[in-house]
């Protein structure tokens, strides 16, 4: 089956300095892929260049991407606009910000329909009561501030996927959400995924959402791919030391209460500190000589399961 | 040996300018002793932030009583609530936000033992020496200003300056919440240290479940203002006895995919209601799968479980775990 959004070598630069520096993923109808990283990895702007929304100092210096095997890269804003919303959608963290506090709900998700108002209403309606809003016919006609955080999540969801685009970018969908509000939209986001077949790209810092929902996982760091694979892989056997260190930073239920946890030293590098080699290097345990010079290529390391290090043998 | 805080019924309600008040915190109740870490969580507007603000007087309760080392927070006058805020110290979620910028980190760690007269020149500079080189930093650090410092870094500074009075209370309101995954593990790691150094009582106000799981010692569940549900760590997590807790606890996404994907879903139906118009009966029964009758009309009682206190008709009928 043909990918519904392929990116290759995408390289993103402020200044002189590539701060998305070649990263490439391909995503299937009703997968869905998650990009993870700390703040500052990338993938926030690597979602915005996924719908040409990048802000005016990101300049794009390399790389395609192919939305159902079209390259938009290099298409003209009128193009784009007929393209964002029906063939790719985006859904944002705060969904109380995205939404216009002066228009009732109903009439932002018929805007993102395309439809005449006679059929319209009753396709947003249905759509309202496909995201699980209860009692769509009142909700339709009330305002953003009527709603609570996690409806107007939903909302914005049902204006993402009512044209049924192939491709739907979820950056940090429920990280403003409480967790048992936040359990309810993943829940929503997996069923749609599948009985829709929208291919998700979802962009989150949380690993426990990763672990969650995504198929496949992207970790980021400082502008590159550490390490893609299928989740299940990459959690259960990570071939890349900051995934395995990122992964034993975390507290989990199961663990011995005030054990030590494992620690990253230092911070996540500045674009201005960026070497010649690996980004990592200040910060890992396996740096040497060759880790300063050289960037690690990402190469297959088990069947689908791709890392960018120099020492991936040394974590067994 | 009485505790460091004791919070006796706090009752906070907030007046609206339309309408009947917000109900924020309604009867809480809880002590912390010595050494002794409690975890209060629960979701956005269950009240936690405000039980925390009552105790360091930063909002006045409408009812019941906070004590701080036994000093009355509500009525207190100017000189003992100087005295009460020296003995309670709070870390708040963001770092950069709770720092001045024109400060520079040793000014800012100094001032408490200059304002209080404890400390000044040489010795000042010793004692800020010491809290540095405490949280992890080095003394040189002192002469420079925030900026010049990562979130994780600040957030050290904000812990040094709140460990400066030596307090008897540390108030953490959502202290790693702003901090990516690596850096909360080196503040987590810190805390855990400082737990074992120092004496302290510590109230660690947090949403997320595995945090306080991972430091403290006893867990208090707040939803829509009341207390739910209070237990010491491992009975809570192994054997939680309120619906909310079990739903919660459900809610929490392991970074295990195996287990995650196993994990039984507990979802919960619907929204948190409004404050203003809590529920009759128990504020959970609208959301909760085990209501009947009798919890929409009789609100329910503290009872003791084990180790475990909850506020549960049905608590007994706890699933086995």
């Amino acid at each position: 089956m043909s990918a519904a959004l392929e990116v290759s070598d995408l390289r993103l630069a402020i200044g002189g300095v590539n701060v998305v520096d070649g990263i490439a993923f391909s995503v299937a109808p009703g997968e869905v892929m998650a990009l993870v990283g700390e703040s500052g990895c990338g993938k926030s702007l690597t979602a915005q260049a996924l719908l040409r929304l990048l802000p005016r100092q990101v300049r794009q210096t390399g790389g395609r991407i192919l939305l159902e095997g079209e390259d938009i890269t290099a298409l003209a804003e009128r193009r784009l606009r007929q393209i964002r919303g029906r063939r790719i959608s985006m859904i944002f963290q705060e969904p109380q910000a995205a939404l216009d506090p002066l228009s009732p709900v109903g009439a932002q998700v018929r805007e993102a329909s395309g439809l005449a108002s006679a059929a319209a209403r009753e396709a947003v309606r249905r759509m309202l009561a496909e995201v699980g809003i209860a009692d769509p016919d009142r909700r339709i006609d009330q305002y953003p501030f009527e709603l609570s955080g996690g409806m107007c999540q939903r909302v914005m969801i049902a204006s993402a996927l009512i044209s049924r685009p192939a491709v739907l970018v979820a950056d940090e969908p429920t990280t403003a959400l409480d967790v048992t509000i936040q359990a309810q939209i993943l829940d929503l986001l997996r069923r749609l995924a599948a009985e829709r077949g929208t291919a998700i790209v979802l962009i989150t810092h949380d690993m426990g959402v990763v672990a969650d929902i995504a198929e496949r996982v992207a970790v980021m760091y400082a502008g590159r791919i550490a390490e893609i694979g299928p989740t299940a892989a990459v959690f259960s056997r990570p071939r890349h030391p900051y995934t395995a260190l990122l992964l034993a930073a975390i507290p989990r239920l199961a663990d011995e209460p005030k054990s030590r946890l494992a620690v990253i030293e230092g911070s996540v590098p500045q674009p201005s500190e960026y070497g010649a080699g690996c980004r990592f290097v200040g910060r890992c345990p396996f740096a040497d000589a060759r880790c300063n010079a050289e960037p690690p290529p990402l190469l297959e390391t088990d069947e689908g399961h791709f890392s960018a290090c120099w020492h991936t043998e040394r974590l067994a | 040996m009485n505790p460091v805080l004791a919070v006796d019924g706090l009752v906070v309600h907030f007046p609206a300018r339309h309408g009947p008040p917000v109900r924020a915190v309604d009867g809480v109740t809880f002590t912390v002793a010595e050494r002794e870490t409690l975890g209060l969580v629960g979701e956005s507007g269950c009240g936690k932030t405000t039980v925390s603000n009552a105790i360091v007087g930063l909002v006045q309760p409408t009812g019941g009583e906070v004590r701080v080392a036994g000093m009355p927070v509500r009525g207190a006058d100017r000189r003992t609530l100087r005295e009460i805020r020296a003995k309670a110290q709070i870390v708040f979620q963001d770092p950069a936000t709770s720092l001045n910028p024109r400060m520079t980190i040793g000014a800012a760690i100094g001032e408490p033992l200059l304002v209080r007269g404890l400390a000044r020149g040489r010795e000042l500079r010793e004692r800020v020496a010491a809290l540095l080189t405490e949280v992890g930093l080095r003394p040189e650090h002192a002469s420079r200003y925030p900026h010049q410092f990562s979130g994780g870094q600040r957030q050290r500074i904000v812990i040094a300056r709140a460990l400066a009075l030596r307090p008897a209370l540390l108030l953490c309101v959502e202290p790693v919440s702003a901090l990516d995954v690596s850096v909360r593990a080196q503040i987590l790691n810190l805390f855990v240290e400082l737990q074992q150094s120092h004496a302290m009582a510590c109230l660690f106000v947090s949403h997320d479940l595995a945090v306080v799981r991972h430091v403290c010692d006893r867990v208090a569940v707040m939803y829509l203002g009341h207390l739910i549900e209070l237990a010491p760590r491992d009975a809570l997590y192994t054997t939680p006895r309120h619906p909310y807790t079990r739903a919660l606890l459900a809610a929490v996404p392991e970074p295990d995919p195996a287990l995650q994907r196993a994990k039984p879903r507990v979802p919960l139906q619907g929204e948190i209601p409004s404050p203003a118009a809590p529920p009759q009966g128990c504020v959970f029964h609208t959301r909760c799968p085990m209501a009947i009758a009798h919890c929409r009309e009789e609100v329910p009682a503290w009872r003791h479980l084990g180790e475990t206190i909850v506020a549960c008709h049905r608590a007994e009928e706890t699933p086995a775990p």
